[in-house]
């Protein structure tokens, strides 16, 4: 393989043709992991139970037709988007690329995006133009996987390549760090910025298991420079035999970064500009301040 | 094929196209969604308006 690494694309970490594709196939395999997604968004959309408001129009971006159910369930309009047509059409929805989006600003309330945002090359241009389309004082929820997740099909598979062949292709997509969530959403110009994270351990009985529902959720390896050549056959085998194993079981970690932004208001707290007080920090500390 | 299904007109209020953020024109007849900022004409199949770049038709000149 001649492959360059080329140099000025390489924002482009992920073929979002190759997400668009595994999105496209899970259209008849969703219904097999559906119930991860919607543990997922559940814990996601309690938020929305913590806050004194009301929302009328929700944006749901990619939300594989578990999130769309709950919102209305909670009495709000929802609009849903997905990159992959088929999976927009099962939605009754919009196809919509994350990295452009067709909605004019101010079109939304509440903007959700569970577990989509993770195949999107550019995450700071993204969460830019999804803060946009919130009116003021709008409400963007999201949960990404964060590092961790699938750590240990990661070192699985990066050992025994290692093993067979002396090197190791990309084959777990690299994940943001939970700790970059809040600066993420502040840089995005999100006001009262909030990254939670949440883990979730899921048991298998079969390692091949995880590689099936990874599959049937579209979640299939779009790295841009992934080893497109057909692994040698012993590599899966060999990487699965060596997962660690939990009562006999498999197990594999979603470290969920779950990520809350304002779009900004007037009526949010704010900080008082600087040089504002009227009290010397030094009294202050020094306990003789006036009240 | 033709038999074309209604998009919402609420979602053809907020649409817009994804490259120039500019406001698009309904092409009943094509059943398309056109951009003149972008000289592009989103598809709309089914009744779901593909946004995307790659899969819309380029506009002539003429």
């Amino acid at each position: 393989m001649s492959d360059k690494i080329p140099t000025s694309d390489a924002i482009h970490v992920f073929d979002r043709r190759a997400v668009r594709l595994h999105r496209d196939r899970a259209a008849t395999t969703l219904a097999s992991v559906s119930d991860v997604l919607a543990d997922v968004a559940e814990r996601l959309l309690d938020r929305l139970d913590d806050v004194m408001r009301d929302f009328s129009v929700a944006l749901d971006v990619g939300g594989r037709g578990v999130v769309a159910p709950l919102l209305r369930a909670r009495g709000i309009q929802v609009v849903s988007t997905d990159l992959s047509p088929v999976l927009a059409a099962q939605a009754q929805g919009v196809a919509a690329d994350e990295e452009c989006l067709p909605f004019a600003d101010a079109s939304f309330d509440l903007v959700v995006a569970n577990l989509s945002l993770h195949w999107v090359n550019d995450l700071p241009g993204a969460l830019i133009q999804l803060r946009r389309v919130l009116k003021p004082d709008g409400l963007f929820l999201a949960s990404l996987p964060a590092l961790g997740t699938l750590a240990e099909l990661r070192a699985a598979l990066t050992l025994a390549e290692a093993n067979l062949t002396g090197g190791a292709a990309p084959r777990v997509s690299p994940f943001p760090d939970l700790r970059d969530g809040a600066a993420l959403l502040q840089r995005a110009g999100f006001a009262l910025p909030v990254a939670d994270g949440d883990t979730i351990t899921l048991l298998y009985a079969a390692p091949f298991a995880l590689l099936r529902d990874l599959r049937a959720a579209g979640e299939g390896n779009a790295v841009r420079l992934r080893d497109r050549r057909i692994p040698s056959a012993a590599l899966f085998p060999a990487a699965l035999a060596a997962l660690p194993t939990q009562d006999g079981r498999i197990p594999a970690t979603l470290r969920l970064a779950m990520l809350t932004g304002w779009a900004p208001a007037a009526s949010q707290p704010k900080p008082l500009p600087r040089g504002s007080a009227k009290i010397s920090l030094v009294d202050a500390l020094r306990g003789d301040a006036d009240p | 094929m033709n038999a074309s299904v209604p998009v919402d007109p609420r979602l053809l209020e907020i649409l817009v196209c994804p490259l120039t953020k500019t406001a698009l024109v309904y092409d009943r007849e094509r059943d398309e969604l056109i951009s003149t900022a972008a000289g592009l004409a989103y598809p709309i199949r089914d009744g779901i308006p593909i946004m995307l770049p790659e899969e819309a038709r380029k506009l002539d000149e003429a």
